[in-house]
């Protein structure tokens, strides 16, 4: 018996996901101290969506096609690196990699169908085997074992961002919960519309360039700096 | 099923102060001549317990990891064990050698132990510093970690607690389980831990050691109660925040 992809969906989607996902702000909390302010939240959020997240989720959906079509994933790999200038967003972006993986290999234990080249794709058994993967390749492995659509992966990489740096706010600033429930439930019309826009890609050059390299740079400062309570 | 040909994972955990860090800084100093250690911090809001452990000079600093918490030490350590799991695994792959892997948790109330899915044994550090009654509150880590250790006993006299009390108050709450009552400047009570530690190893490369949950809360029976349903409860009283939840 296997379980409807919308309930997959649900489960990748919930922050209870054994992933490690506490540790994380989506860059909010170098983004306060570097001068946001709370009435920003909701911009940034957005600004993730337009820029860092659009990349992220483009790599995912071109990853699944790539996966699906038995092709090998390190053309995407590298364009996903290539427009994620800051060493420690990639660092942060393969240690989740790292936790999905290993909690995709516990749901799927079968190994890869054969189709999938293992020379650039990590074999989800074995640690020493596990090359550095992108999250959105992480993603979407998780994603052809869940049999999620294109759309879904994007729209699942596009709401876990949103989540995450809310859920984060409201450990940084003092708020009302309900309140930033708002914000999520606000942007969930801009999560539909990326996870449209990217949904049809399937070469890794159509992987927009759309870093924000204010983000980028706050992400890069937090990486050294000694007092922080989320990732970089 | 436990690999008992991997490294013994060694949880330490406990409130702020009561000198976590310094514990491993001593077992990496009494062990390192002759065992293959690791170890992975969890600070709250700093990388403070990795940088005096790798500043210590007691281990390669390469083998000292943080991982963050978000501000959920107790998460990192109990619900979702994944960030220390990877750098747990991370470290075994790295250092063929590993015989040792101590887990520092980070500074949390008197509630947050490890789940046994992360650590094979788990030390709980009190100090008497903080106050002689708190033995005697007891909660999960207090009653049923592996080794409870009371620390800075040297301490005693300077803050008005009685040494010998205490450690008899935690022995009580213990059920037979051991009790260190630590001190650096006795030498003894360095050689009863060490000892602990190692007792633990061979127990644990025999294959033989069977990792225990001291559990959030014991289940406690109401014979009055219909059924005499078994329930956990929630003593709101043992909750000693020391990091703020914000």
């Amino acid at each position: 018996m296997h379980a409807h992809a919308d309930s997959l969906l649900l489960l990748l989607a919930d922050a209870r996901l054994p992933v490690a996902g506490h540790t994380q702000s989506g860059t909010l909390e170098p983004a306060l101290a570097g001068g946001l302010t709370v009435d920003d939240v909701p911009f940034f959020v957005a600004t993730r969506l337009r820029t860092v997240t659009r990349v992220e989720a483009a790599t995912a959906v071109v990853a699944l096609h790539r996966i699906r079509s038995g092709l090998k994933l390190d053309d995407v790999e590298r364009a996903w690196a290539a427009r994620t200038p800051s060493p420690a967003m990639r660092a942060t972006s393969r240690t989740q990699a790292r936790a999905l993986l290993r909690l995709t290999s516990r749901l799927w234990p079968a190994p890869a169908p054969p189709v999938v080249e293992l020379v650039e794709t990590p074999h989800l058994d074995r640690l020493e085997d596990r090359r550095p993967t992108s999250r959105a390749v992480a993603l979407a492995h998780a994603a052809d074992r869940a049999g999620l659509s294109p759309r879904s992966l994007a729209r699942l990489v596009a709401y876990d961002d949103v989540q995450t740096v809310c859920a984060a706010a409201l450990k940084l600033v003092p708020l009302d919960p309900a309140v930033v429930t708002g914000w999520v439930f606000d942007a969930l019309p801009l999560v539909d519309r990326l996870a449209d826009e990217v949904a049809g890609l399937q070469l890794p050059h159509q992987i927009p360039a759309s870093g924000a390299p204010q983000i980028e740079a706050w992400a890069q400062a937090h990486a050294t700096a000694t007092r922080r309570l989320f990732s970089a | 099923m436990r690999d008992s040909s991997r490294a013994l994972r060694l949880g330490v955990c406990g409130p702020v102060g009561t000198g976590k860090s310094s514990l491993i800084a001593l077992l990496c100093r009494e062990l390192a001549g002759g065992l293959g250690l690791g170890v992975v911090t969890n600070d709250i809001y700093t990388d403070e317990d990795a940088r005096f452990l790798r500043s210590a000079g007691v281990l390669d600093p390469d083998r000292i990891r943080a991982v963050e918490t978000g501000a959920c030490p107790h998460t990192a350590i109990r619900d979702d064990i994944t960030a220390n799991a990877l750098a747990v695994e991370e470290l075994e792959a790295e250092y063929g050698d590993l015989e040792l892997v101590m887990i520092e948790s980070g500074g949390d109330n008197l509630t947050a132990t490890f789940s046994p899915a992360l650590v094979d044994v788990q030390i709980f550090v009190l100090d008497v510093a903080g106050g002689g009654d708190v033995a005697r509150k007891g909660g999960p880590g207090i009653e049923r970690a592996d080794l409870l250790v009371v620390n800075k006993t040297d301490l005693a006299v300077h803050v008005g607690v009685d040494r010998e009390q205490m450690v008899a108050d935690a022995t009580a709450a213990r059920e037979g389980r051991p009790v260190v009552a630590l001190s650096r400047t006795d030498r003894a009570s360095i050689d009863a831990l060490v000892s602990w530690v190692r007792s633990q190893l061979s127990t644990h490369t025999a294959g033989t050691l069977v990792p225990q949950d001291p559990g959030p809360m014991a289940p406690h029976f109401h014979a009055d109660e219909t059924g005499g349903t078994l329930h956990v409860h929630d003593h709101d009283g043992l909750h000693v925040h020391e990091h703020a939840h914000r």
